[in-house]
């Protein structure tokens, strides 16, 4: 008899052994369930029996466990890869058509364990706009929160405070925190003054966080500014790729409104990191400390996501979805999702191109995500295939509630995204519709705050004036973390 | 759905959008089901409502396949059997302001369990039943993930839906 492999069963559960299980151990279980189950017996399956044949004749075989365990791990079933790795599709049969349809394919990738097998060791580097604009309450809001981090760290992770404004100054070199007083001391004596130049700041705090770095530590670089920078953002940005490379990741934070969103945005991108919008100064402690939270809890390092498409299918357009939404960028045929928090899945929705005239049953693509697992280092790869029938009479088919529910709020983002980006190009009047069409659509999910901000600003724009700083950054960072779910 | 040359055209702003696109590029309404179903019957009307409108050349050529869904109230164990042949308001009655919901849900404790008075509504459309919430306070879940107000869900058999935190198990059956 010929057996065939089948990577959903688990053969293992089967003959109730582990993964880890020699041969011997494989045939004795075998023999003993065989007994029990044997149709001849008092407890007879014979459906079961046969089940324990077929794991039996896969795993007794070293060359087919072989292929079995592969085949589970590339399709995240296995138990010991760390990460699950799921597709939904919006359609999986569809009309074969001369012109491109579209085809939504929702990834979704999740921790097995809430939280981290070992929480992570931080080595942080706090870097601190101190420019004019930062004098008085914000200010004393960002000492406050810093000192409330303080508290929120492990005795062996690292800090270091770097402050900047045309220069910067290491007024902390790292140093483990449970050595508070040389970080307090440091924190009170921190003063106002001067311009913006997020270039100067940046490069003090990676090279604190370089100088400690390692593969066992979350190496992170966190910018908190109110400003904009002018003529550095390309030095910026590099110097961010060039440290991502090496494990090293930047977070970037914006308080107020008038600091370069775009900016921050690419920012973080380039660094593996988030970017937030801080409305109001006493928010900042929560930020912090939910950042710090986030990542000393992660599973996951530098996830990547790479598509090999058939000739006929093209990548529109890549969203991340989870735990916020951002427009994905290629480089080099992959898209680079940061770290996985074990808490909170990450979610990528891709709008794929379709354009095939044939019928027949078709790979449209095959998916891989490449990482590496944050408490071992060790790098791990996952496969999945995005198939399709081609049919002249395809099936009614019920859209999962998942994708429904990504494509809903990443819908409102992309027009408001739309919104700002007809406004460069000098069409307002395009501008006004997008932007009302958000609105409409915030309303519908019952987000009316937000689409009371994009009312304002339609208002504004109708009346020929530009669009305040504060509604542009509450409707780009309001949306991009809505959510249909409350709990 | 309108289609010409296999383009979808947006029922509210007349975009063209290619085929299979959920959300229209230059509006985002919801494409599939011709956007957000906003335009409900008032309240007042409810006793005698006009049966629901149908685009022209559908009757008669699709034969809908009747369905009885059957849920389970699972705290009181109440089991409802609902004919799907029109819409089904799920909500809880409140007769001085006209609402009078097919599945009412005041004598399973719908107030302590957060369920509205106009909650949601259950419909099926081809075959396939749905899930629409309508703005609720405390919101419609479809197997424990929260659905987005106006937008219709479909849901199966055995599937879980809760309104509220009134959990309910979905039986379907089809109607000879």
């Amino acid at each position: 008899m010929n057996t065939v492999i089948d990577p959903q069963k688990d053969y293992y559960a089967v003959l109730g052994i582990t993964s880890e299980a020699d041969d011997s151990e494989i045939k004795h279980a075998y023999r003993e369930r065989a007994r029990r189950y044997h149709p001849d017996s008092a407890h007879g399956d014979a459906a079961r029996f046969r089940l324990i044949q077929e794991a039996y004749e896969v795993l007794a075989d070293f060359a087919m466990r072989r292929a079995y365990d592969r085949q589970r791990e590339s399709r995240g079933l296995s138990e010991d890869a760390s990460v699950s790795f799921e597709l939904y599709q919006s359609r999986r049969s569809m009309r074969p058509l001369d012109g491109p349809q579209l085809l939504y394919v929702l990834a979704e990738m999740r921790s097995r364990e809430e939280l981290a097998r070992t929480p992570q060791r931080l080595n942080l580097a706090l870097v601190i706009d101190r420019s004019t604009s930062m004098r008085g309450v914000r200010m004393q809001n960002v000492k406050v929160a810093a000192a409330d981090l303080l508290e929120a760290l492990h005795a062996e992770d690292r800090l270091a405070l770097v402050t900047f404004s045309d220069r910067a100054e290491v007024v902390a070199p790292s140093d483990f925190v449970d050595n508070t007083r040389s970080f307090k001391s440091a924190l009170t004596s921190m003063s106002a003054g001067g311009g913006t130049e997020i270039y100067q700041g940046l490069l003090a705090g990676l090279k604190q966080v370089r100088r400690y770095a390692s593969e066992d530590r979350i190496n992170h670089v966190i910018l908190l500014t109110d400003g904009r920078t002018y003529g550095d953002e390309a030095q910026a940005l590099r110097e961010a790729r060039r440290c991502a490379r090496q494990g090293i990741g930047i977070s970037a934070f914006g308080i107020g409104e008038d600091w370069n969103d775009v900016f921050l945005d690419d920012l973080a991108r380039a660094g593996n990191g988030v970017s937030r919008y801080i409305s109001s100064a006493s928010e900042v402690q929560e930020v912090l400390k939910e950042q710090i939270r986030g990542l000393s809890n992660i599973a996951v390092k530098r996830m990547r996501l790479s598509i090999n498409a058939a000739s006929y299918v093209e990548v529109r357009n890549a969203y991340r979805s989870e735990p916020y939404m951002e427009i994905l960028q290629e480089e080099d045929g992959t898209f680079a999702l940061g770290n996985l928090t074990a808490d909170e899945p990450a979610v990528v929705v891709l709008e794929l191109l379709v354009q095939c005239a044939e019928t027949g049953d078709r790979r449209i693509a095959r998916l891989y995500l490449e990482a590496e697992e944050a408490s071992t280092s060790q790098s791990l790869r996952l496969r999945q295939d995005v198939e399709a029938t081609f049919t002249l009479e395809p099936r009614e088919e019920v859209l999962p509630p998942r994708l429904l529910n990504a494509m809903t709020r990443l819908s409102v983002f992309q027009l408001q995204e739309n919104a700002w980006q007809a406004l460069e190009q000098g069409d307002a009047q395009q501008a006004t519709r997008f932007l009302e069409s958000a609105a409409t659509r915030l309303f519908d999910m019952g987000h009316r705050e937000l689409a009371q901000a994009a009312m304002l600003e339609v208002g504004r724009l109708s009346q020929g004036v530009d669009p305040t700083g504060e509604g542009r950054k509450k409707l780009r960072y309001g949306t991009r973390s809505l959510t249909t779910s409350s709990r | 759905m309108n289609q010409k040359d296999n383009k979808v055209i947006c029922p509210s702003c007349e975009a063209e959008n290619l085929p299979g696109t959920l959300f229209c590029v230059q509006c985002g309404t919801y494409l599939p089901s011709g956007g957000p179903l906003r335009t409900e019957p008032l309240p007042e009307q409810g006793e005698d409502r006009p049966a629901q409108p149908r685009k022209k050349g559908q009757v008669g050529e699709t034969q809908e396949r009747a369905l009885n869904i059957e849920v389970e109230v699972l705290s009181t164990g109440r089991n409802v059997m609902l004919s799907a042949d029109r819409e089904i308001l799920v909500g809880r009655l409140d007769a001085a302001h006209g609402i009078f919901p097919e599945l009412d849900m005041t004598a399973d404790g719908g107030l302590e369990h957060g369920v509205s008075r106009r909650h949601a509504r259950i419909y099926t459309r081809d075959g396939t039943c749905f899930v629409e919430d309508l703005d609720s306070t405390n919101g419609t879940f479809l197997n424990d993930e929260r659905i987005t107000p106006y937008l219709p869900y479909a849901f199966r058999d055995g599937d879980l839906l809760m309104f509220g935190t009134m959990r309910l198990k979905v039986h379907i059956h089809p109607n000879e």
